[in-house]
């Protein structure tokens, strides 16, 4: 548990400040403000999209097991990190250019009566989903721990029947959540996403009555609607859906002025809500590849933004079908891992055959280094997605103040 | 299970016994051997090993091998049985429970005894011990959440001290919307030291004898895995059913209705209270009492079972900081505000390390966002008070429902002193009462709070001065002045809230409402009387004089029996300063005048003027006929 300034340093040096040298914004200044913050949009989806070569140090015990280039590869826990990282300069360079040095009753006048609001309602519902994604990686933190025990008990030296029956019932609880789909999660009406439903069958299917064991997710124990991470009925398809409904791109004389970064930092954050959605259990989700209108192709901020897109939409597409509990890469390396140590586990006869476990034994210590991954990252992840929360709180209440000194949002009662 | 053992001539085996000591004597000899030598002897050895090596030590070993093969499968066999049976092992006994764990005692035994150069049946042993461990592990798994679940207790919340505070009705019109009558039900976590029993204390020692067997096997990820859901499953329970708070998304909280909100907020600080203050240490001290040995994970685990929930109260509280501020919600934010003031300290002993952080912190955030809205709601209060403009003058000069308002809302505020104390403290405010003098004595008199009680009611009085400006009649907006005044007087006397005016706030405004008093009477009442005043007059003029004293009252009951003072006594005080002035006046004009005037000529006696004086104020629906009843 790490606090959380650790990972601020990154995106506050990366705040361009220019803008605080300039109170007088004339219109030529303006311009050359959206341009850069475009180029920055671009840049930064572009490192995302292709990060930079490793500078992964070559001490890290772990590298002869695990490929150096899962760490940065997109949706891996790193690789989240730094999206969110990169939110967090977006939206910071954004409301500069939305309220500094400005005149508030610029931002009160149409089309902006229309679309400061706009905006203000889709980050109310991204506030919805950033709460439900940190419940979401604590399922993802309930996989770790099941990963956790079987790597101990495969790790036994020798390597005991109970030792493989142990594991066995941790793999097999493990395989079925990171496989379950938000449905069947949440059926019987809660469920949070996930974490709930496999942690009520721990070890066994606990409340089924019968004793019988080791059937991880047989038995799906009586979910209650008060298990919903954000409440009754919500669905972060249905809010990405919500969000994106009135998103359009500026057009005419608009797509010149403050409306582009507005249109940009709604797409980005956006963007970014779906992607953390996708990537980790949520609560409902159908259909979630479907909700998220792609910026037209000829933006050029826009390129890699839709190139990770389109990444990520695959990927979806592909385990939608199948089901999946996210698609962060750590958690689909490790349903492939449980499966292929499941194999095993149903091969094994003490005492062990050398060839049989050694392959085990890579394949353990793989998992073992992404329990480790996850053990590091998970926590700042989840303290990041809450600064996001807090950021987003805070900018809100920013504009609001900045509309009310324009007098446009006069106190409501009385 | 096939046992094989290779049969080998003796003297071969005596060669291979040979090898297998020099081997171990050259591993032993030199721990700086090479990496690759070594890896090639611990092969060797274990090869080696494999050959079973029949001689007289050997026999001896078998010997103290069965035996302890001859426990293990008793131990076995004990743990199996265990199987088939449904109940609880605790329901079966002590001496039970005390032979399982004798018997997993046994099985761990053998698995600790296992050494490399063990023989196949001790291989053979070892391996059926990791089998029956799990199996072992597994049962008391179950047997866990079994005895966790059949003995888990409520806490009771007949035993938390309940209030309630009655509140008046207030007058509901377009702009301030009512405060109703209700019943607040405060928790009042009074004796922290009794924490509630959520399980059972009976059965805490054999959860407890649960973890240090399954943490001695190494299955403590186990133990800590289904501890945390069941007890996370009772506390959700308790939360969202028994206390049946909602989780409610941003979006629900921000659009929700007021009416609807205000219940939320108020079940929120509840149940805030009642979490953080009676739960959460229960349940903190239930993971001491089962995992007080292992005093990291005891931490831990308890973040685990509190944060989901503890995260949820949290988001309500954030996102309903985030609503645009309204006046009326000035006593549910204050509320809030206090109840999360109150708990920081408990808040920070249930989580004082880094595990549970960043929800110490969380807390202290919301805390001050709360009393960030809690100053911008009270501040908005105020600027509402002052642009409340009227259009047309208030009917009948009775009390306006802005009064009443901000006096009851007023009085809502004592409850919440401390907490506005702390808030107003560094807010600038102009008071009419400077410095302290002679009659007020009481320190909350000169409290930030009570300057921006008397700085609110000043602006109200502002108000109502503007709104006495739109009366045509200048006697009724004396009377509307009266009113108000005396309303506000009483409403202060009346409560709490005399402590935080002061008795001189008090005075200056008993005087204000007599001199509107007097200044009515003046404005009223000194024409018609100056009608009947003394003077030589010729019986024409007194006759004329007489007739028009009886229009002029005519007149005035007409309109002021229409006018409005809601407060009996007030208007029983009014009604016998204005009979003394103008009966008597009356009785001295015709008792040196009526013999001359003439009966006939003298419209009402001094008995008709005092009964319908009494009239006046009674805010009667239409003017009263005077011709038709009262001419004889």
């Amino acid at each position: 548990m790490r606090p959380a300034q650790d990972n601020q340093g990154s995106f506050l040096g990366r705040i361009s400040i220019r803008r605080n040298q300039f109170v007088d914004v004339n219109n030529e200044q303006e311009q050359e403000d959206l341009e850069l913050f475009q180029r920055h949009i671009a840049d930064r989806f572009t490192e995302l999209l292709s990060p930079p070569p490793q500078q992964q140090p070559p001490s890290d015990e772990a590298n002869t097991v695990a490929p150096v280039a899962a760490t940065e590869q997109i949706m891996s826990v790193t690789w989240l990190r730094k999206l969110m990282d990169v939110f967090l300069c977006c939206e910071a360079e954004f409301k500069a250019i939305l309220l500094m040095g400005r005149d508030p009753t610029q931002i009160s006048k149409p089309p902006f009566d229309r679309l400061v609001p706009e905006m203000l309602d889709r980050s109310i519902k991204a506030l919805d989903i950033c709460t439900a994604v940190v419940n979401g990686i604590d399922s993802v933190r309930h996989y770790q721990r099941l990963a956790e025990i079987a790597v101990s008990a495969l790790e036994q030296r020798p390597l005991g029947d109970g030792n493989v029956r142990r594991a066995r019932r941790a793999l097999a609880n493990l395989v079925v959540a990171l496989s379950l789909e938000d449905k069947e999660n949440t059926s019987g009406g809660g469920g949070g996403g996930g974490n709930k439903t496999t942690e009520r069958s721990w070890s066994f299917g606990r409340r089924s009555g019968g004793s019988s064991a080791s059937k991880g997710g047989a038995t799906i124990g009586q979910l209650k609607s008060s298990s919903w991470a954000v409440g009754r009925n919500w669905s972060a398809a249905k809010q990405i859906h919500a969000m994106t409904g009135n998103l359009n791109p500026p057009r005419g004389n608009e797509a010149a002025g403050l409306p582009q970064p507005m249109f940009i930092m709604s797409t980005v954050m956006v963007f970014v809500m779906w992607v953390l959605t996708a990537a980790v259990p949520c609560q409902e989700r159908s259909g979630l590849a479907n909700h998220l209108p792609v910026p037209p192709k000829h933006l050029s901020w826009a390129q890699s933004l839709i190139g990770i897109h389109e990444k990520i939409g695959d990927e979806w597409k592909k385990k939608e079908k199948k089901g999946s509990a996210g698609l962060m890469e750590e958690m689909t390396r490790m349903e492939k891992l449980g499966h292929s140590l499941i194999e095993f586990a149903d091969a094994f006869h003490y005492p062990a055959e050398k060839e049989a476990s050694e392959s085990a034994a890579a394949q353990v210590a793989e998992m073992a280094e992404i329990c480790r991954r996850m053990e590091e990252e998970l926590v700042p992840l989840q303290q990041q997605i809450r600064e996001v929360f807090h950021r987003i709180v805070r900018s809100r209440a920013e504009i609001l103040e900045v509309l009310e000194q324009a007098g446009k949002l006069s106190a409501p009662v009385v | 299970m096939a046992e094989f053992e290779s049969k080998l001539p003796l003297e071969k085996n005596h060669v291979f016994e040979a090898c297998h000591h020099v081997v171990k004597a050259l591993r032993a000899s030199d721990n700086n051997l090479d990496a690759n030598l070594r890896k090639l002897l611990s092969d060797l050895e274990s090869h080696l090993s494999t050959f079973v090596m029949v001689d007289d030590t050997e026999v001896e070993e078998d010997a103290g091998f069965s035996e302890i093969k001859e426990r293990f499968k008793e131990a076995e066999k004990r743990i199996l049985a265990w199987e088939q049976n449904q109940s609880t092992i605790l329901e079966a006994g002590l001496s039970e429970a005390d032979h399982f764990f004798q018997a997993l005692y046994e099985v761990h035994t053998v698995l600790m005894g296992f050494s490399v150069k063990a023989n196949q049946k001790e291989k053979d042993v070892y391996n059926q011990a990791t089998v029956a461990l799990d199996i072992a592990m597994l049962r008391l798994e179950k047997e866990l959440c079994d005895v966790l679940c059949q003995h888990k207790q409520n806490v009771n919340l007949e035993t938390l001290a309940v209030s309630s505070r009655g509140k008046e009705v207030v007058y509901n019109d377009e702009s301030f919307v009512s405060l109703d009558d209700e019943v607040v039900v405060v928790a009042e976590a009074s004796s922290h030291e009794d924490d509630a029993d959520l399980v059972d204390p009976l059965v805490v020692p054999h959860v407890k004898a649960i973890a240090n067997a399954m943490f001695a096997c190494g299955y403590g990820q186990a133990f800590s895995g289904a501890f945390i859901s069941v007890r996370r499953e009772a506390l959700e329970e308790y939360m969202f059913f028994t206390l049946e708070m909602e989780r409610l998304s941003c979006v629900d909280v921000l659009q929700m209705e007021w009416e609807d909100l205000n219940g939320k907020m108020r079940k929120w600080t509840k149940v805030l209270k009642i979490i953080t203050r009676i739960y959460l240490p229960s349940e903190k001290h239930l993971c001491e009492q089962i995992l007080g040995e292992f005093d990291s994970v005891s931490t831990s685990c308890f973040v685990d079972i509190s944060k989901d929930t503890v995260l949820s109260l949290l988001n309500f509280g954030e996102a309903v900081a985030m609503r645009p501020s309204q006046p009326e919600m000035l006593e549910r934010f204050l509320s809030m505000y206090e109840a999360t003031a109150e708990i920081l300290l408990d808040v920070d002993n249930l989580f004082p390390d880094e595990t549970g952080s960043f929800l110490r912190v969380a807390f202290h955030e919301l805390s001050r966002k709360l009393a960030d809205c809690t100053t911008a709601t009270f501040l908005k209060f105020k600027d509402a008070i002052a642009s409340n403009e009227s259009t047309r003058a208030f009917p009948g000069g009775g009390i306006h429902h802005l009064t009443r308002y901000v006096m009851n809302y007023l009085k809502l505020l004592p409850e919440y002193k401390d907490a506005l104390n702390s808030l107003l403290e560094n807010l600038e405010v102009e008071d009419s009462i400077t410095e302290i003098t002679g009659q007020d004595i009481l320190p909350s008199t000169f409290s930030p709070m009570a300057r921006h009680l008397r700085s609110i009611v000043s602006t109200l009085e502002s108000s109502l001065d503007r709104k006495a400006q739109l009366y045509a009649d200048v006697s009724l907006k004396f009377i509307f002045l009266m009113n108000n005044f005396h309303y506000m007087v009483q409403k202060v006397k009346g409560s709490e809230l005399r402590h935080f005016f002061g008795d001189e706030w008090i005075r200056k405004h008993i005087a204000r409402y007599q001199r509107n008093v007097t200044n009515y009477e003046r404005s009223t009442w000194s024409s018609v009387l100056s009608l009947i005043k003394d003077s030589n007059d010729s019986v024409d003029i007194l006759r004329q004089r007489c007739r028009l004293f009886g229009l002029a009252f005519d007149d005035v009951y007409k309109n002021q029996t229409r006018w409005s003072v809601p407060d009996p006594e007030l208007r029983d005080d009014l009604h016998i300063s204005t009979s003394v002035k103008v009966v008597q006046s009356y009785r001295g004009f015709l008792g040196r005048n009526a013999v001359r005037i003439g009966e006939k000529h003298i419209r009402y006696t001094c008995e008709d003027i005092e009964n319908l004086l009494l009239d006046l104020f009674e805010c009667l629906p239409s003017p009263r006929s005077l011709l038709s009843s009262r001419r004889r």
